[in-house]
């Protein structure tokens, strides 16, 4: 044990001195010129400020799994932004090193599968809200659907509708299908927050409100549309069917 | 002395059969009930207990039901209090509607042209807040929110694009705006996330 830490201060201190891996600029969260253009990753990161990774964050063990794993995730040309994002946010919730490791993988992992759904030239930000959507439990499927719908320009609001709409309680299928159908109408993302808020405000109703909420806003939205499903409840009176 | 002894009845093995006979005779001896006559018996005790009275007010008696029916009846009067105008009704549901939003916490995000404003209004009184988030490295020292008729405020100058935050409250308690947009707790608890407009199209 004591012979592990040692090695591992020692792996610091060779890792705060020497320079990380070639094409890697951990420090600032980004592949190098040569990695980013070998990803095909030309988004500059221009939407998201450098993320400096600060080892003194975390213990001496974690510090240097994470360097090692940046490292790697680097040379596979995930941007390196949201993975220390990640890491950050654990140590300042003071979660143990192990769930912080967990954490970063699980979302290097994600987002190696959305760039997979997405493309390689998906921008950094579209890859890290895709991520986040494919960990709240959205497939694959409905990935590619909000593609489809907005072949051009950023998904970010979309996928970050779609995620949240998801936890709300919305049944997959119907989100999918009601953030597609917004997405698809010129300058929708403000129809897309409106969306998200009016299914906000309703789903701490109760159960079947979020999917009412949908239901009544996609009417509202998209005229003449069918809403995806029948809606959960209905203001109007039951009808009693004839007796025989 | 023997339990045998104390007895004031033969031993069972003995006369358990003769006492079985004898009873069973004198059931078979009871005249059976005639159903009309049961029937016609409930039916006078009920009709005298509906129509019993109970107690008497102002000189006035009345039924058991009759003062029931007429308790419920200035209840439910008294309760939606159907004289009420349609503008004291709306003023009653949006003080309804004001008091559950001060119970409950609440926060918006503005954005100007120069920087984003982050408002969070707690149900309780807390003594510090800040806001942590992607564009601050998570630090909780960084950003400190002002505290300003019970509103906590923080205005941050965003680059435009996705930006995932959170606030903490008195340096432990980890909260999110309930209304926002947010990820999902994916291990170490839940953040909101807002898009600045203006990020790459």
């Amino acid at each position: 044990m004591l012979s592990v830490t040692m090695l591992a201060l020692a792996g610091q201190l060779l890792g705060a001195a020497m320079p990380l891996a070639s094409g890697t600029d951990v420090e600032h969260g980004r592949p190098s010129a040569t990695s980013a253009e070998q990803s095909g990753d030309q988004s500059g990161d221009q939407a998201q400020p450098p993320v400096t990774f600060d080892p003194t964050r975390f213990d001496s063990l974690t510090a240097l799994s994470l360097r090692s794993f940046l490292d790697s995730a680097a040379e596979q040309g995930l941007p390196l932004g949201p993975l220390i994002n990640r890491a950050l946010e654990g140590a300042a919730r003071r979660v143990s090193g192990a769930r912080i490791m967990q954490v970063v993988r699980a979302h290097a992992a994600a987002m190696a599968e959305a760039r997979a759904i997405l493309g390689p030239t998906t921008p950094v930000a579209d890859l890290d809200a895709a991520a986040t959507a494919l960990r709240a439990g959205v497939d694959e499927k409905a990935l590619s659907a909000i593609r489809t719908s907005r072949p051009v320009g950023s998904v970010v609001i979309p996928l970050m509708v779609l995620t949240d709409i998801v936890q709300r309680g919305v049944p997959i299928i119907a989100a999918r299908d009601a953030v597609t159908t917004i997405a698809r109408m010129p300058s929708s993302d403000d129809a897309l927050k409106g969306l998200q808020a009016a299914v906000a405000k309703n789903s701490v109703r109760g159960p079947g409100m979020a999917v009412d909420a949908l239901n009544r806003y996609l009417r509202g939205t998209v005229s003449g549309g069918n809403p995806p499903s029948a809606p959960a409840t209905t203001d109007r009176k039951p009808i009693r069917p004839p007796s025989p | 002395m023997t339990d045998r002894d104390v007895l004031p009845f033969p031993a069972p093995d003995q006369d358990d059969a003769d006492i079985a006979a004898r009873i069973a005779a004198l059931y078979e001896r009871t005249p059976a009930t005639d159903a009309t006559q049961a029937d016609r018996c409930a039916r006078a005790v009920l009709a005298q207990a509906m129509h019993q009275s109970s107690r008497s007010a102002l000189g006035v008696s009345r039924t058991r039901w009759w003062w029931g029916a007429a308790a419920a009846a200035v209840l439910i009067t008294a309760t939606t209090r159907p004289w009420r105008g349609v503008v004291s009704t709306q003023e009653a549901d949006s003080a309804v509607g004001r008091a559950i939003a001060a119970a409950t916490l609440s926060g918006t995000v503005t954005p100007s042209d120069s920087a984003v404003r982050f408002d969070l209004t707690l149900p309780t009184s807390a003594s510090a807040v800040a806001i942590v988030g992607d564009f601050n490295g998570w630090d909780q020292n960084a950003t400190p929110m002002a505290s300003r008729d019970g509103t906590w405020s923080a205005n941050i100058p965003l680059t435009p694009g996705r930006h995932v935050y959170a606030f903490v409250v008195d340096g432990k308690r980890w909260i999110v705006d309930p209304l926002a947009p947010q990820v999902p707790d994916d291990g170490y608890g839940p953040a909101n996330a807002v898009v600045i407009d203006g990020g790459p199209q």
